[in-house]
């Protein structure tokens, strides 16, 4: 049987409307398409949100406000003299501290903050208190800023010795209290150097100097299997980490805290990522030569929010599941600690042993503290921040 | 690309007020003058030819007929008796005519000056691809710089081309206004309508798919047509065919999973029609009305599954009859695609036009006339289509310069022609002004005075200073003297305004040009703490103010600071909580003689470029009006 023919102008008219209804559904089908959204990698790096302990007392940087904005997130300075349970404010005036700031002892009641860039402040103020934040002296500016680290910066106690950490991985050191500043090789000339090639360092993450004045380097190691602590010594880097157990040996990790104390140096490593994501402690009791290396305790699928170090090589973490957890020394084992309150920023070590946790709800900090032996937190402080917002 | 303005800004809404009214004067100017000559002309051509009288509008008057059967002359084109215009033509004409004219009517609220950018064109391509924000800010960031030409350009150009399809009925003029039509609506379609929205994601018939403006466009390319086109149905069933397949194509997408229109809600949260409606009824509205909607809302949310499979159904149906071109079939299809695009203008688009921001009556009153037109030009009038094309009488150029054919296009000028050219003068009323504004590459100054209020003149010593520069120079006002100072007070260390005022300071002296070597630009510290030459000259990198040759920028002992800041009536406060230095932002003036002559806030408000740079054309043109004081 003969099919009937088609005439041309139909035939032009049905392939022109399938074409157009092709169109129509693969315009639709690529932006249903489109919803489908990147898988969130865990984030490992802390807050600027930690606590500094000295044997005159501790303090606590936390960021208040309204949190989810840049312009209106401010953070606040607490300290609280040893001896005494209470906490006051003493955010250091005249700079705003929309991009948080980074702090450093010289000594039993002396700070340095470094407020770092935040909104269209690209460049680093410098200011100093030597009576527990009652007054405040500015130091020179750092430029370009401090690099976003809690670590950022570090003071030898006495002697005016400066390290700081900047933008983009230079690595500067004043001897002048930060009057003026010499840079040091960075991360591009680390990662050329033979420890560094070992390491291949994707970003600087601490600096420290040793009790014996020797600067110090933390990074991130994207080769796996090493720490990346770096000590400067004869004008050039060189490996000064621990060495990893060997069930790290595949694993690439990262140092989230570096500091030093009386006794020595202290990290914190993050190693692997994902559900597999572990933290350990790491202590050195002589220099840099000899590190011990604390068990890793489990990250599960929870990242770090904060972390610090109190006195005596202890170390804290808050989760951001809610989790807790502190490692005494070397010898110890991580410890977890009870479910922290809401909203809390971080912790820093207690009055009598124990742990105070800094929550802040906006313009409102809450002290919950946690004595020795106690199975959960109480409340001992509210304190109203006089924040603000717009000023920004 | 906005200029960050409050869409309610008085500033603005005098200034594009102001506009509107001297351009009507203008534009009513126009149609006078217009008229008065067409007048005069006519009876200079009837008062040429014995026995000549006026004729009705478009037909020749006696004189340019008489004219015409003088001897040796040659009748005009014109003056050819032209065939009835089709119903379908003039349906597309007067109807999207008309709707031009409300447009430009719509685009004269109060909020359309400043709120265009910020309200309607940022939101509209924000869910669009990069490469269309890309194209969307070009044309969103020329109107946040001239915020009030451009607002008044859109009005009088509508207005205009409203105005043109309404009065030429016939001819070249006619089919230029298509043509009009067209380049206006696709400026619209891509500028104001990010392309119809059809790049994004949730494209759909019941929220105006693919753009009222490109219904437009496609309206003026079938008033555009040639005569001819008219006269056979194919013209009405390749416009029914285009209509068929679009709805058939919209109701695939409608139909597709996964967009979100299967659900009136999900989760606790309203599904994609559920949350359009809903945010619909919260337009500012009458009340009777947002009551509708609001229940239409509801009984989406209730049974959003059975709304998207009517509409899926619906569109299919009534594109395949579209694309059978039948005409009994087509008649009906016309009749329920009308009810059916009725209801979602005023059930989901909520009639598209109010709120204050609304620029047209969105997407389904220009679809209906677009598909009802297809189906008039399909059943062309009886009369219509018997009628023959005129013939056109090709007249040489040389003819065309005789006196007395010239005599008799002169007369054979209809009433229409005079009022059309009167038209696009309403065009250019608005155009000119625009294009003129979008050659600057510098904001309206307008916007930073909506910002800080109008300056005051002044004559006054202003107190003098011995200040350190950032190079650690000694800097006395006296030394200045001789040139024009645009001084300020800047805190180093501010993370918001000071980097944006020294960045509007910075522009103002490239503004300057050749006259910056007569002006200084100065910036005195104004923070008691952070103050130190260090501060100044990292400040200075910041802001890449190092390489300016007239920058200064001065500080000193935390004494002398205060002693000036006293002086000029400028205050530091020291805040609590990690705010940073509240100061005043204020700007002086300073003539050669070292006398204030004016004072302006130079608070940067927003802090867009549009703002910026009003700001700097605001400062520089202050600094150029006192180097030409005496």
């Amino acid at each position: 049987m003969k099919r009937p023919a088609v005439p041309a102008a139909a035939r032009r008219r049905v392939t022109a409307i399938a074409v157009m209804v092709l169109a129509a559904c693969t315009a639709g089908c690529g932006q249903a398409a489109s919803h489908q959204a990147p898988r969130p990698a865990p984030a490992l790096a802390p807050s600027l949100n930690t606590s500094l302990a000295t044997t005159a007392g501790t303090w606590a940087a936390v960021v208040m406000g309204d949190t989810g904005t840049s312009d209106n997130a401010f953070s606040q300075l607490f300290t609280r003299p040893a001896g005494s349970i209470s906490w006051k404010l003493v955010t250091p005036p005249g700079v705003a501290t929309n991009g948080g700031f980074v702090l450093a002892t010289q000594g039993s009641r002396s700070l340095i903050a470094g407020f770092r860039p935040g909104v269209d402040l690209t460049f680093s103020a410098l200011t100093a208190t030597r009576d527990d934040g009652t007054n405040w002296q500015p130091g020179s500016p750092l430029q370009p800023g401090l690099a976003d680290v809690p670590d950022a910066l570090a003071a030898a106690p006495g002697g005016g010795r400066m390290l700081a950490l900047l933008l983009g991985g230079t690595v500067t050191q004043s001897t002048d209290q930060g009057t003026h500043w010499t840079t040091l090789p960075g991360l591009r000339s680390l990662a050329g150097t033979a420890a560094g090639r070992r390491c291949s360092p994707a970003a600087l993450t601490a600096v420290s100097l040793t009790p014996a004045g020797t600067q110090l380097a933390a990074a991130t190691c994207t080769r796996p299997g090493i720490a990346g602590i770096f000590s400067y010594t004869a004008g050039r880097w060189q490996a000064a980490g621990p060495s990893l157990p060997a069930s790290l040996a595949g694993t690439a990790t990262g140092v989230l805290r570096l500091t030093s104390t009386p006794a020595g140096n202290e990290a914190l490593l993050a190693a692997g990522t994902g559900t597999a994501a572990s933290l350990l402690a790491t202590w050195t009791g002589d220099g840099d030569a000899h590190w011990t290396v604390s068990a890793p305790l489990r990250l599960g699928a929870a990242a770090v929010r904060s972390a610090g170090f109190g006195s005596a090589g202890t170390a804290w973490a808050v989760l951001t599941d809610g989790r807790a957890e502190t490692i005494g020394s070397p010898a110890a084992t991580w410890r977890a600690l009870p479910a922290v309150p809401p909203g809390t920023a971080a912790l820093a070590p207690g009055p009598d042993g124990g742990f105070d946790a800094l929550a802040v709800s906006g313009s409102k900090l809450t002290i919950w503290q946690l004595s020795p032996g106690a199975t959960g937190w109480t409340t001992t402080q509210v304190i109203n921040v006089p924040i603000e917002y717009g000023s920004s | 690309m906005n200029s960050g303005l409050n869409p309610s800004d008085p500033t603005i809404v005098n200034a594009f007020r102001s506009a509107l009214l001297h351009q009507w004067l203008l534009a009513a100017a126009i149609f006078v003058l217009l008229l008065l000559v067409w007048g005069a002309t006519r009876t200079w051509v009837i008062g040429q030819v014995p026995g000549g009288a006026a004729a009705d509008d478009g037909a020749p008057p006696q004189g340019a007929r008489a004219a015409a059967r003088a001897p040796g002359a040659v009748t005009p084109p014109q003056a050819a008796r032209a065939p009835a215009e089709p119903r379908a033509r003039r349906l597309l004409r007067i109807g999207f005519g008309l709707l031009w004219v409300l447009d430009g009517i719509l685009q004269a609220q109060p909020k359309m000056a400043a709120g265009m950018p910020s309200q309607v064109i940022e939101p509209t391509a924000a869910s669009s691809p990069a490469w269309v924000q890309h194209v969307v800010n070009w044309g969103g960031t020329i109107w946040s710089y001239h915020p009030v030409q451009a607002g008044a350009s859109a009005v009088w150009i509508q207005v205009g081309i409203g105005l043109w399809l309404i009065v030429a009925e016939r001819g070249w003029w006619s089919r230029a206004a298509g043509l009009a039509s067209v380049g206006w609506g696709l400026v619209v379609w891509v500028f104001g309508e990010s392309f119809g929205g059809i790049f994004a994601p949730g494209l759909t018939w019941l929220f105006g798919a693919p753009g009222a403006a490109l219904f437009y466009a496609v309206a003026g390319a079938l008033i555009a047509l040639p005569a001819g086109a008219w006269r056979t149905p194919r013209t009405g069933r390749l416009v029914l065919a285009a209509t068929g397949t679009f709805f058939i194509g919209m109701a695939v997408l409608q139909a597709w999973p996964g967009r979100g229109f299967w659900h009136g809600a999900a989760g606790g949260q309203p599904g994609t029609l559920t949350a359009m409606v809903q945010s619909m009824a919260r337009t500012s509205q009458p009340h009777v009305l947002s009551a509708l909607v609001s229940s239409f809302g509801s009984f989406t949310a209730a049974h959003g599954f059975a709304v998207n499979l009517f509409t899926m159904i619906a569109l299919a149906v009534l594109g395949a009859a579209f694309l059978t071109g039948r005409p009994r079939l087509a008649r009906a299809a016309v009749t329920a695609a009308t009810v059916l695009c009725l209801a979602d203008w005023v059930l989901i688009e909520d009639l598209g036009f109010l709120g204050g921001l609304g620029t047209d009556p969105n997407s389904m009153i220009p679809m209906i006339l677009v598909f009802t037109a297809g189906y008039l030009a399909l059943t062309p009038a009886p009369e219509a289509a018997g009628e023959a094309a005129a013939a056109p009488i090709v007249v040489p150029w040389r003819d065309r310069l005789r006196p007395a054919t010239v005599r008799g296009a002169v007369g054979a000028v209809s009433a229409r022609t005079a009022a059309a050219l009167g038209a696009i003068g309403v065009i250019l009323v608005g155009a000119a002004p625009m294009a003129a504004a979008s050659a600057s590459r510098t904001a309206d100054p307008i916007i930073a005075e909506a910002i800080s209020g109008s300056t005051a003149p002044l004559d006054q010593p202003a107190p003098a200073f011995t200040l350190t520069s950032q190079d650690g120079r000694q800097v006395t006002l006296a030394s200045l003297r001789g040139k024009v100072v645009l001084l300020t007070f800047l805190d180093p260390v501010c993370v918001s305004d000071c980097p944006l005022i020294a960045q509007e300071v910075r522009q103002a002296g490239q503004l300057l040009g050749a006259d910056a070597s007569h002006v200084e630009l100065v910036a005195i510290v104004i923070n008691p703490l952070y103050y130190s030459v260090a501060y100044t000259r990292a400040f200075d990198q910041q802001e890449h103010l190092g390489a300016v040759p007239n920058w200064l920028y001065l500080t000193g002992s935390p004494g002398q600071l205060e002693n000036i800041w006293r002086g000029y009536g400028v205050t530091a406060e020291v805040s609590t909580g990690g705010a940073m230095i509240a100061h005043d932002d204020i700007a002086f003036i300073l003539d050669r003689s070292g006398h204030i002559r004016e004072e302006l806030s130079d608070d940067p408000g927003p802090g867009t470029t549009s703002s910026t740079s009003s700001y700097a054309v605001l400062l520089a043109d202050a600094a150029r009006q006192t180097l030409g004081e005496p």
